[in-house]
C-alpha cells in the first residue's frame, strides 16, 4: 500500500509537471499544442543520441531541454501566429490542426531516421529506504528534479516580474496590454519554458522507464487529460492532478492490475470533467 | 435541387472507380476502406459540422457497433441483419448519450472533445483487455457471412457507395428540413437561436443520435464484409485524426466535403506507399500548408468562389 502511493506520488509528480508544460500555453493563448509529447521524445532522443555519441550525461541533458525549447520557440514564431489572428474556438480548433501536423513531422522524422531509439537513463547506488520502502535511487533523483523545477515554477509565477507579466495576460490580456505588457513576447517566453519543460520530463521519466520513438502521442494525451482534470492554464491545478492521477494509476495498477488500470485513470479524468468542469482549481492559476 | 444533383453526379463518378482501377485486390480494398472513410466523415460531420459537437470517438463508436454485431452474430449465432442492426441501436444510444451529457453539462468544444476521447481511449483498453470476448489485439475473424456475395472482391465497394449514397442523402433531407433549420440557427449563434425558440439541447442529441448511428451502422457492415476486425481499425490515431483532417481539408459543414477529404487522403496514402517512411512526414506538411491557405476546406473555397461569380453576374455588390 504505501509502496504502491510513493510510487504514485513519482509517477504524479512526472504527470503534474508534463500536466504544467501543456497548461500554461494553453492558459497564455488559448491553444492547445497537440505536437508536445512528440517535442518531448524529440528532446529525449537527442539526448539519447548525444550520450551515444560520447557526450557526458549532463551535457547532453542540457542539449535535449534545448532541444525542446528550441522546437517550442520555432512553432510559436511560425504556425502560430496565423492561430493567434483567430478568436475562441476557431483559434483552438486551428491550433489543434496545425499541431497533429507538426506531430506527424516530428513523429515521422524520427520513426524514419531512429526507429530503434529509446532514452533510458540509468541511475546506479543501492536502494534507499523511504517508509521503509527501498526505492530506486532514479525514482528518487527524478522526483527531487521535478520538485525543484515545480517550486522553480511557482516561484517565478509569483515572484518574478516576468512571471506576474505572464499570470496578468492569463487572467485578462486585453487588461495586460492597456498596463503595457505586450502579449506576444509573454506568449514567446512561455511557449519557450513550455519547450523547456516538455524536454525535462522526457528526462526525468527515462529515469524510471525508457522513452522510446512511439511515445509522443501517449504523452500527448496524458499532458492533455492532466491539465483538463487541473483547470486548463492552472499550474498548481496540473500539478495537484498529476499526483492524483499518479496516485490512481498506482492503486488500481497495485488492486486491480491490468487493462483496468487505464480505463480507471480515463473513468477519473472524465468523472473530474463532469462534475467540474472547471477543472480542480479552475478559477484560480 | 441542387444538392440531389451533386449527391446523383458523386454517385456516378464513384460508381466508375473500379472499372478504373482494374482487376487488382489492394487496389479495390484500398477504395473501399476510402469509401467507409467517407462515411465516417459525414457521420462526423453531422456531428461536428451542423452542431459544433467535437466527438473525437468516431472510431471507438464505429468500432461499438463493429464489435457488437459480430459478437452478437459468432457468439450468440442472431440472424446477420439483426445484428447490424443492433451495432447502429448501440452505437446511436452511447453517441446520444454523450450528447446528453454535453448538452446538460454545457460542455464547450474542447471538452466535449475530450471526453469522447477518454471513451475512445477506454474503448481501445477495453477491447485489448477482454481478450476472450474480443480476440484482444489478434483481434477476431467473424464466421456469420462466410461465403456470402459480399464477400467478393468487387460487392464491397457497392456495399459502402450505397452506404454513402444513402449517408449524403440523409444529410441534405436533415438539412432541408425543420432539423437543418435550427442546426444553421444554432450554429450560427446559439443564445440567439435559444432566443427565437430552437430547442438547442434537442437539436443537440438529435445530431449525436443519427451520427452515431451512421457511425455504428458503418462499422457493423465493415465488420461482416471483411470478416476480420481488430482493435487498431478502430484506435484515435487510424479513425479519429484521419477523419478530422479529411473532414477539414474538404470542408466543415459541406455536402461533398467527407467525400472529397477522403477520396484525396486515400488517393494521396496510395501514391506515398512505396514511400511508406516518407508518409507521415508529407502527411504533416501538407495538412499545415492546406490548412493555412485554403482554411474553409476545398468545397467550401469551391461555394464561395461560385457564390461571389454569381453576384457579380447578377450584378450584386
Amino acid at each position: 500500500m504505501t509502496a504502491a502511493i510513493l510510487d504514485g506520488l513519482v509517477l504524479g509528480l512526472q504527470f503534474g509537471l508534463l500536466g504544467v508544460g501543456l497548461t500554461i500555453v494553453y492558459g497564455m493563448g488559448g491553444v492547445l499544442n497537440l505536437a508536445y509529447g512528440a517535442m518531448a521524445v524529440a528532446s529525449a532522443i537527442v539526448v539519447s543520441v548525444a550520450m551515444r555519441s560520447g557526450l557526458p550525461a549532463v551535457p547532453a541533458v542540457a542539449l535535449g531541454i534545448l532541444t525542446g525549447a528550441a522546437l517550442s520557440l520555432l512553432l510559436n514564431v511560425t504556425i502560430m501566429r496565423p492561430v493567434y489572428r483567430r478568436r475562441g474556438d476557431q483559434r483552438v480548433l486551428l491550433s489543434i490542426l496545425l499541431t497533429i501536423g507538426v506531430a506527424f513531422i516530428i513523429n515521422g522524422y524520427l520513426v524514419w531516421k531512429l526507429p530503434i531509439e529509446a532514452l533510458s537513463l540509468s541511475i546506479g547506488g543501492d536502494a534507499i529506504s523511504i517508509l521503509g520502502v527501498p526505492m530506486r535511487v532514479g525514482s528518487l533523483l527524478a522526483s527531487a528534479i521535478t520538485i525543484l523545477a515545480g517550486v522553480g515554477l511557482i516561484l517565478f509565477f509569483r515572484r518574478t516580474t516576468a512571471g506576474k507579466a505572464v499570470r496578468s495576460v492569463i487572467q485578462d490580456e486585453v487588461g495586460a496590454r492597456l498596463c503595457g505588457i505586450n502579449p506576444a513576447s509573454v506568449r514567446m517566453l512561455i511557449f519557450t519554458l513550455s519547450g523547456a519543460i516538455a524536454g525535462l520530463v522526457a528526462v526525468t521519466r527515462s529515469m524510471t522507464s525508457p522513452v522510446p520513438v512511439s511515445e509522443g502521442f501517449s504523452l500527448t494525451i496524458l499532458a492533455l487529460l492532466v491539465t483538463v482534470v487541473g483547470g486548463l492554464g492552472s499550474v498548481k491545478g496540473a500539478m495537484l492532478a498529476g499526483l492524483i492521477l499518479g496516485v490512481v494509476n498506482a492503486l488500481s495498477s497495485f488492486y486491480i492490475g491490468s487493462y483496468i488500470t487505464t480505463i480507471v485513470l480515463l473513468v477519473a479524468a472524465a468523472l473530474t470533467i463532469l462534475l467540474r468542469p472547471s477543472g480542480l482549481f479552475g478559477e484560480y492559476t | 435541387m441542387v444538392p440531389y444533383v451533386a449527391v446523383a453526379i458523386t454517385a456516378v463518378i464513384l460508381s466508375l472507380v473500379p472499372l478504373w482501377i482494374g482487376d487488382s485486390r489492394t487496389l479495390t480494398g484500398v477504395a473501399v476502406s476510402g469509401l467507409l472513410f467517407a462515411c465516417y466523415a459525414t457521420a462526423f460531420n453531422l456531428i461536428f459540422g451542423s452542431t459544433d459537437q467535437l466527438f473525437l470517438a468516431v472510431g471507438a463508436l464505429a468500432g461499438v457497433g463493429a464489435y457488437t454485431s459480430a459478437i452478437t452474430s459468432d457468439r450468440l449465432s442472431l440472424p446477420l441483419p439483426l445484428t447490424i442492426i443492433l451495432g447502429m441501436i448501440v452505437a446511436m444510444i452511447i453517441s446520444g448519450l454523450f450528447s446528453w451529457i454535453a448538452v446538460r453539462r454545457s460542455l464547450g468544444i474542447i471538452f466535449t472533445g475530450i471526453v469522447t476521447l477518454t471513451f475512445s481511449l477506454a474503448f481501445d483498453n477495453l477491447l485489448l483487455g477482454q481478450r476472450s470476448l474480443t480476440g484482444g489485439e489478434t483481434g477476431m475473424v467473424i464466421d456469420a457471412g462466410k461465403g456470402a456475395f459480399f464477400r467478393g472482391q468487387i460487392p464491397p465497394y457497392y456495399v459502402f457507395l450505397t452506404l454513402l449514397i444513402g449517408f449524403l442523402l440523409a444529410y441534405v433531407a436533415i438539412h432541408r428540413s425543420r432539423m437543418g433549420w435550427a442546426f444553421r440557427a444554432l450554429r450560427d449563434d446559439q443564445l440567439s437561436a435559444e432566443l427565437s425558440g430552437v430547442n438547442v439541447a434537442k437539436y443537440r442529441i438529435y445530431a449525436g443520435a443519427i451520427g452515431g448511428a451512421m457511425l455504428g451502422l458503418s462499422g457493423a457492415l465493415w465488420a461482416h464484409v471483411e470478416g476480420f476486425i481488430s482493435p487498431a481499425t478502430f484506435t484515435f490515431v487510424h479513425v479519429d485524426v484521419q477523419v478530422l483532417v479529411m473532414l477539414v481539408f474538404g470542408g466543415i459543414g459541406t455536402l461533398l466535403g467527407p467525400v472529397v477529404g477522403s477520396a484525396f487522403f486515400t488517393y494521396l496514402g496510395e501514391v506515398l506507399a512505396s514511400f511508406s517512411q516518407l508518409r507521415l512526414i508529407v502527411e504533416g506538411v501538407l495538412l499545415i500548408v492546406l490548412f493555412l491557405a485554403l482554411p474553409q476546406g476545398v468545397v467550401g473555397a469551391i461555394v464561395i468562389g461560385i457564390t461571389r461569380l454569381r453576384e457579380r453576374r447578377k450584378g450584386l455588390p
